[in-house]
C-alpha cells in the first residue's frame, strides 16, 4: 500500500467531504419530515385548521432526501445487486469487472441525473411551472436531480480511484 | 409495440443484472435505452430524469421511511425479547415449542416492524442459540426462522402493500391492510403445522406448560409493543388518519417506547436515522427508476400487448392465474420485492381485473408469492440474514427449507383460489364491496 499514499489519500478525502456534506443534510431532512407530518395530524386534530403547505413541504423534501440519498449509498456500496458473476472471476478480473460497473453507473449518472435533469430544470423553469400551494417554481424541486447526479460522480470518482489502488496492491503481491 | 423494444429492454436488463450492476441502476439504464429506440436522445434523457423525480412526489411513499424508522426504533433487544417470552407462554408447550415460539416471534415482531429481515435477525438472533441449547439441529432452526419471517410483509403494516397501492393507482391501504390480516396468520399455522411434524419426528422437546400467571404476565410486558399495531391500524381503518399520518405516529409511539425502555440514548440517534436513510434511499431509488420503466413501458403498450397474450392463452381464470404465479415465482428469484410489485403490478394487474378478480386479492396473493422469492438465491435477503444470524452456510439450510417452500407454496394457492381468505375481512368492514 505504501506505493501509493498519494492517489489513495485523495479517494478517501474525496469520500469524507462528500459525507460530510451529504450526512448533516440528510440526518436533518428526515427528522424534519417527521416533525412536518406529525405537525399536520396535530393542526388538524388539535387546531382544527387543517395545514395546507405540509403536504406540499413532504413531498418535496422526500425527493430530495431519496436522490441525495441514493448518492451517498453509491458511496456505502449500499444498492442491492447480484454480484454472483464478480464471485466466480478471480481478483484481477473482479477487479476490472468493478471497473466497467462503476462506469456504468457513472455513464447513466452523467447521462439522465445530470443531462436529462439540468434540461428538466431549464425547461420547467421556462414554462413558470409552480407548485399549487407553496408557489416554488417546479424547476427548483428538479433541481434535486442535476445534484444528486454531482455527488453520485463523485462518489463513483472515489468508488473508482480504490478500484485501483487494490489493484496496485494486488499486482505486486502477485 | 415492436418486438425489437421488448427485445432491448428484456436482453440489456438481463445482461446488466447479471455482470453485477445494482439491480436499480440496471433498471434505469434498461429504460433509458429502450426509450431511445424511438424517442430523440434529448427527449428521453429528460423524461426518464422526470419520471424518476415524479415517481418520488408522493405523500403516500412517505410513510414507507417513517415504518422503516418506527421498525429501527423499535429493533433493540428488548421488543424482540418480550415478544419471545409472550409466543413462549402462548406455544412453548407445543412438540418442538422452541419453533412455534420461533414461527410466532417472526408474526409479531414482522408486523410491528414491518420489515422481515429485520425479523429474521432480532428473532433469529435471540432464538438460534435457545434452540441449539435445546437439541434442535442448526439448519432446521434457521429454515424455520427464514420463512416465517416473510409474514411480517403481509400482516400489517406492511410497506410493501403501500408500494402497492401505488402501483395499482391507488387500491385502498386500509382495505389491502385489512385483507393481509388472514393469510398471514394461514401462512404462520401452515408453516407451523410443517415445523410440528419434523419436530415430532425428530423428537424434539416440548416446554414447559406456562401457568395463566405466567402468560398474563408476558402479555402485559409485551402490551406495549402491540398497541402500537392497534393504534396504526385502528386509525387507518377508521378513517382517523392516512397511512403516512400513521407512519408518523409509529414513529412517535416507538420512540417513546425506546426511551421508556431506555434502550435507545441520544448516542444511538444519528447512526439510527443514518441506517434509516441508508434502507429507505435503497428502497426509494429503486421505486423512482421501477416506476420510470413502468412509464416506458406503458408509452410502448408493452403491458396491453401481455394482456392480449395471456388472454389469448387462455380465458380461463384458473389457468391465467396458474400462469402469472409461475410468472411471478421466477420473478421473485431474481428480483427485490419493491421494483416486483412496481413493474409487475401494471402488467398483471389489467389481465386479472378482465378475469374478474378484486385488485385488493391480486394484491396480497403478488406479494405472498414474491415472499417466497425472498428465501431462495441469489437474491433473497431474508435467506441471507437468516443464515448469517445462524452461522450456518446457505447450502446447508436449503434441504430444511424445502418442505417449508412447499407449505409457502400450498398456502399461495389457497389464498390465490379462495378470495374469501382475503376478502372477507375489508368486506366485513365495509372497505371494499
Amino acid at each position: 500500500m505504501s506505493n501509493t499514499p498519494h492517489s489513495q489519500s485523495k479517494g478517501i478525502a474525496l469520500h469524507r467531504f462528500l459525507n460530510h456534506i451529504l450526512e448533516p443534510f440528510l440526518v436533518t431532512a428526515i427528522s424534519v419530515l417527521v416533525l412536518v407530518v406529525l405537525w399536520q395530524v396535530f393542526s388538524r386534530y388539535v387546531l382544527q385548521s387543517p395545514s395546507t403547505a405540509t403536504d406540499e413541504v413532504a413531498r418535496f423534501l422526500l425527493m430530495w432526501l431519496t436522490l441525495l440519498g441514493a448518492a451517498w449509498v453509491v458511496g456505502q456500496r449500499g444498492h442491492l445487486a447480484i454480484d454472483l458473476l464478480s464471485d466466480k472471476l478471480s481478483q484481477g478480473k473482479a477487479l476490472w469487472l468493478e471497473r466497467v460497473l462503476i462506469c456504468l453507473m457513472a455513464l447513466f449518472t452523467f447521462a439522465v441525473l445530470i443531462v436529462g435533469g439540468i434540461n428538466l430544470v431549464h425547461v420547467t423553469l421556462r414554462l413558470a411551472q409552480s407548485s399549487t400551494v407553496l408557489q416554488v417554481p417546479m424547476g427548483y424541486v428538479y433541481l434535486a436531480l442535476p445534484v444528486s447526479g454531482l455527488f453520485m460522480l463523485g462518489f463513483c470518482l472515489c468508488a473508482f480511484i480504490e478500484s485501483k489502488d487494490k489493484h496496485h496492491v494486488s499486482a505486486q503481491e502477485s | 409495440m415492436d418486438l425489437i423494444e421488448v427485445l432491448v429492454l428484456v436482453v440489456s436488463f438481463i445482461i446488466l443484472l447479471g455482470i453485477g450492476l445494482p439491480i436499480a441502476f440496471s433498471i434505469a439504464i434498461a429504460a433509458t435505452l429502450t426509450l431511445l429506440i424511438s424517442v430523440p436522445a434529448m427527449a428521453t434523457l429528460t423524461t426518464v430524469a422526470q419520471r424518476m423525480a415524479t415517481g418520488l412526489d408522493s405523500f403516500t411513499l412517505l410513510a414507507i421511511p417513517f415504518f422503516i424508522l418506527a421498525g429501527q426504533l423499535m429493533n433493540s433487544g428488548g421488543i424482540a425479547r418480550r415478544l419471545i417470552d409472550f409466543a413462549r407462554a402462548l406455544v412453548g408447550a407445543l412438540p418442538g415449542g422452541l419453533a412455534f415460539v420461533n414461527i410466532v416471534a417472526n408474526m409479531l415482531f414482522g408486523a410491528i416492524s414491518g420489515s422481515a429481515v429485520a425479523s429474521a435477525s432480532a428473532i433469529g438472533g435471540a432464538m438460534g442459540p435457545r434452540m441449539e441449547k435445546e437439541g434442535y439441529d442448526k439448519a432446521y432452526s434457521a429454515a424455520v426462522n427464514i420463512s416465517s419471517a416473510t409474514t411480517g410483509l403481509i400482516i400489517p403494516p406492511s410497506n410493501t402493500l403501500i408500494v402497492f397501492s401505488l402501483a395499482s393507482g391507488g387500491v385502498s391501504i386500509a382495505a389491502l391492510f385489512m385483507a393481509g390480516y388472514l393469510p398471514g396468520l394461514l401462512i404462520g399455522a401452515l408453516l407451523m403445522l410443517t415445523a410440528g411434524i419434523i419436530a415430532k419426528k425428530r423428537n424434539y422437546p416440548r416446554g414447559e406448560k406456562a401457568s395463566f400467571a405466567e402468560t398474563a404476565r408476558t402479555l402485559v410486558a409485551a402490551l406495549p409493543s402491540l398497541l402500537m399495531l392497534v393504534v396504526v391500524i385502528g386509525g387507518i381503518v377508521n378513517g382517523l388518519f392516512t397511512a403516512t399520518e400513521a407512519s408518523a405516529i409509529a414513529v412517535l409511539y416507538s420512540a417513546c417506547l425506546a426511551a421508556a425502555y431506555r434502550e435507545v440514548s441520544l448516542k444511538h440517534i444519528k447512526p439510527l436515522l443514518l441506517d434509516t436513510i441508508k434502507t429507505t434511499s435503497i428502497v426509494l431509488f429503486l421505486v423512482a427508476t421501477s416506476i420510470a420503466l413502468s412509464w416506458v413501458m406503458a408509452y410502448e403498450n408493452i403491458p396491453q400487448s401481455i394482456t392480449n397474450v395471456l388472454l389469448t392463452i387462455s380465458d380461463n381464470p384458473i389457468i391465467i392465474l396458474l400462469i402469472i404465479n409461475v410468472i411471478l415465482l421466477g420473478v421473485g428469484i431474481f428480483m427485490d420485492m419493491t421494483p416486483a410489485v412496481l413493474i409487475f403490478t401494471p402488467i398483471f394487474l389489467p389481465v386479472v381485473v378482465a378475469t374478474g378478480m378484486d385488485p385488493v386479492h391480486f394484491g396480497i396473493m403478488m406479494i405472498l408469492n414474491l415472499c417466497i422469492g425472498l428465501c431462495t438465491p441469489p437474491v433473497g435477503s431474508v435467506l441471507f440474514v437468516g443464515c448469517s444470524v445462524a452461522k450456518i452456510k446457505i447450502q446447508s439450510v436449503i434441504k430444511p427449507l424445502l418442505p417449508l417452500f412447499i407449505t409457502m407454496l400450498v398456502g399461495l394457492m389457497l389464498v390465490t383460489f379462495i378470495p374469501e381468505i382475503s376478502l372477507v375481512l375489508p368486506r366485513a368492514l365495509g372497505l371494499i364491496d
